[in-house]
């Protein structure tokens, strides 16, 4: 059989470019993409959603990051369906909201909260509307008015986290409890530092004794060579902190809390194998909170999971889920107890009041950290 | 006819005869045709032109990416550390093509010659594997190679040793890379050797050539074609390739593709980003042009 009848080149091209055209000027209208703009001053407050059901729940989060019980269970109460999507990097999450797409929860880490929130993106959440508020918000918790959120208008704290060093007992007995551990020689080629810009950057930042933020191209400098100096006992730049240290490449690993716990109470056979610390030096102490997009098309339903997510019983098995410390009053004491022999991977009240958070940089301070980033890892 | 088309999209439609079709059909075909070409222009060309106008973009304060006139961002390209990290990449990529040609030819040769009615099978089962994805497939390598995986506690279970590092090394993300990549090169060598006709082999050997003589100025020749198209689709992903590198690879292994990636995440500088993307682009083009003109004068000159 021959090919059917020959559309000549040029009439396909031509058909072909004018749909296309029309597509991509209706994509172009439709949303001011790459077009300057700079935001308003102070954007408006998008108002609270009443809690009540007002259709199924598009759930926005990273993978795995919830009990699939604890959704199952809201389904149920409720009625609703959840419908789950996965981003895989804050960045990737910013992007596809910028993009106009329409989720009703998201689970931001704290400076992008703080972003969302100046741009308009996220909207009020009235803490009256949430019966298990005094989880969170009772008198004298940090919550009540943390760093990124002002009075926490608009958003509900999920988990805390802060970043230390995991170690193999049984291969290292040499730690000091600073961030100099992760040159340690005892482990030299068994050593991981997190493949996290922040992370990275931070750690070498608070041996130096500068703010994890720093941008200033003289600090930066001296961030950059003390990385490189670390090269040298490192095996590699990783951010899969619990398998690396599970499948027994890492004897020091710079890990996140919530991992290590996953780590040793989890995952391995002998726990009392690994220990966790958090160097005296300063740990980056990070949060992850609940938000409800301005254009979120069941906001109501959101207020709802916010408030159940909130339950003791329910944190409790999410956490026992995670692994990372959820900073709901009545179910602190069983995590508390799940980290009892690794209190160093535990993150309670006093540590929160922590000038080393992570805050929102702009965008040149940003790139000039990527770019000493970049420098570290090419060298 | 249908599979030499194939193989050669420059052969030339014209020398068929010309035959009538009634206006209807063609028009039907050409909706037909409309619709993926419109995908193609949609999607494909218009995500390019977007790549090209923000690599003269710059980002706003507040980390947003826009369009502008600047040629800062490739100005921002002419840095040691980035041309290290090429020739790196380059490095790793020539190496993956020829490991992927050393192992993808005889695999090929022997189910071509030799695989009788079990060829169909053979193939598949080269093929299914790929089927899973790239990234699933580069885990299961560190699971297997781990210092506490399963080869190395085979090789701690029989007393050959202490076991042998094998992941974060360069050679571990050159392996992954082979193993990512090798079917684009199993695959056209097949076909052409499937293609070749076989008595060529036997008049070669008709004529008093040794079997490797044979292979070299009968075999190699007439397979030319499939080897160095597939030598193309292995060597040009393998260089911009990123996950090996971040799944198998140690502190120095770091690719041109993972910094490409790196400014489009931690980096929030989309406009140096796409300029690296594009330059990468016009170096691979005109590498892809001097080999394919390279290739197709020596073949035209054996003809």
């Amino acid at each position: 059989m021959s090919p059917p009848a020959p559309v000549s080149r040029r009439s396909l091209l031509r058909g072909g470019l004018a749909l296309g055209a029309t597509a991509g000027l209706a994509r172009a209208a439709s949303g001011c993409a790459y077009l300057p703009s700079e935001t308003p001053a102070r954007v408006k407050l998008p108002k609270s959603a009443k809690a009540k059901v007002d259709g199924d729940l598009v759930y926005f989060n990273w993978a795995d990051y919830l009990d699939p019980s604890v959704i199952k269970g809201f389904q149920r109460e409720y009625g609703v369906k959840v419908i789950q999507s996965n981003f895989d990097s804050m960045e990737g999450m910013y992007a596809k909201l910028q993009a106009g797409n329409q989720y009703d929860i998201i689970f931001p880490i704290a400076k992008w909260v703080q972003k969302l929130r100046a741009e308009g993106k996220v909207r009020a959440i009235d803490h009256d509307e949430l019966t298990n508020a005094d989880q969170v918000f009772y008198s004298g918790s940090y919550y009540n008015d943390p760093w990124y959120d002002d009075k926490s208008a608009v958003s509900v704290p999920f988990t805390v986290y802060k970043t230390g060093i995991g170690w193999r007992t049984d291969k290292v007995d040499s730690m000091t409890g600073s961030w100099n551990d992760l040159w340690n020689p005892q482990a030299a080629k068994r050593i991981f530092t997190l493949d996290d810009q922040d992370e990275a950057i931070a750690m070498a930042a608070l041996l130096l004794g500068y703010d994890v933020n720093t941008a200033k191209a003289k600090e930066l400098e001296e961030v950059k060579k003390l990385l490189v100096s670390q090269k040298k006992y490192l095996r590699a730049y990783s951010s899969d902190d619990v398998n690396n240290m599970a499948r027994g490449d890492a004897w020091i690993h710079h890990m996140w809390s919530g991992d290590f716990v996953y780590l040793r109470q989890g995952l391995v056979d002998k726990p009392e194998n690994y220990d966790f610390e958090a160097p005296t030096e300063g740990t980056p102490i990070n949060s992850d909170a609940y938000a409800i997009p301005t254009n979120a098309q069941h906001p109501g339903t959101a207020m709802l999971f916010i408030d159940y997510l909130l339950r003791p019983e329910i944190a409790k098995k999410n956490m026992a889920y995670l692994y990372y410390p959820f900073p709901v009053k009545d179910a602190a004491p069983s995590f508390a107890e799940l980290v009892k022999d690794v209190p160093a991977a535990n993150v309670d009240l006093a540590d929160l009041e922590n000038p080393d958070v992570f805050r929102l940089l702009g965008a040149d301070e940003v790139q000039r950290r990527a770019a000493t980033w970049t420098e570290v890892k090419a060298s | 006819m249908a599979t030499d088309q194939a193989v050669r999209p420059g052969a030339q439609p014209e020398a068929r005869p010309p035959r009538r079709r009634s206006g209807q059909r063609t028009r039907l075909w050409g909706t037909l045709l409309a619709l993926p070409t419109a995908w193609i222009v949609g999607f494909f060309v218009a995500s390019m032109v977007i790549v090209v106008l923000l690599s003269f973009g710059r980002t706003q304060a507040d980390g947003k990416p826009v369009f502008g006139r600047t040629t800062a961002n490739y100005e921002a390209l002419w840095n040691d550390v980035y041309l290290q990290l090429f020739l790196r990449s380059l490095g790793y990529a020539v190496a993956t093509t020829l490991i992927c040609a050393l192992i993808a030819y005889p695999v090929a040769y022997a189910i071509a010659l030799y695989g009788g009615r079990y060829k169909n099978v053979l193939i598949a089962a080269i093929v299914v594997p790929f089927f899973a994805s790239y990234l699933i497939r580069m885990y299961a390598w560190s699971a297997l190679l781990s210092d506490e995986g399963i080869v190395n506690s085979a090789i701690k279970g029989t007393d050959l040793g202490d076991g042998v590092q094998f992941l974060n090394t360069p050679y571990a993300v050159i392996g992954g890379l082979v193993y990512g990549y090798i079917v684009f090169m199993i695959l056209p060598v097949y076909a052409s050797l499937e293609r070749m006709d076989v008595s060529l082999i036997e008049a070669g050997k008709d004529l008093y050539h040794g079997p490797l003589r044979t292979f070299l100025a009968v075999t190699l020749p007439a397979t030319r074609a499939g080897l160095f198209g597939g030598m193309l689709l292995v060597f040009l992903p393998a260089l911009g390739d990123f996950v090996s590198a971040q799944l198998l690879g140690g502190p120095s292994t770091y690719m041109i593709g993972n910094l490409i990636q790196q400014q489009f995440l931690e980096g929030q500088n989309w406009p140096l980003g796409s300029a690296m993307t594009v330059s990468m682009m016009v170096a691979l083009t005109l590498l892809m042009i001097f080999y394919l003109r390279g290739t197709s004068t020596r073949a035209r000159e054996l003809q």
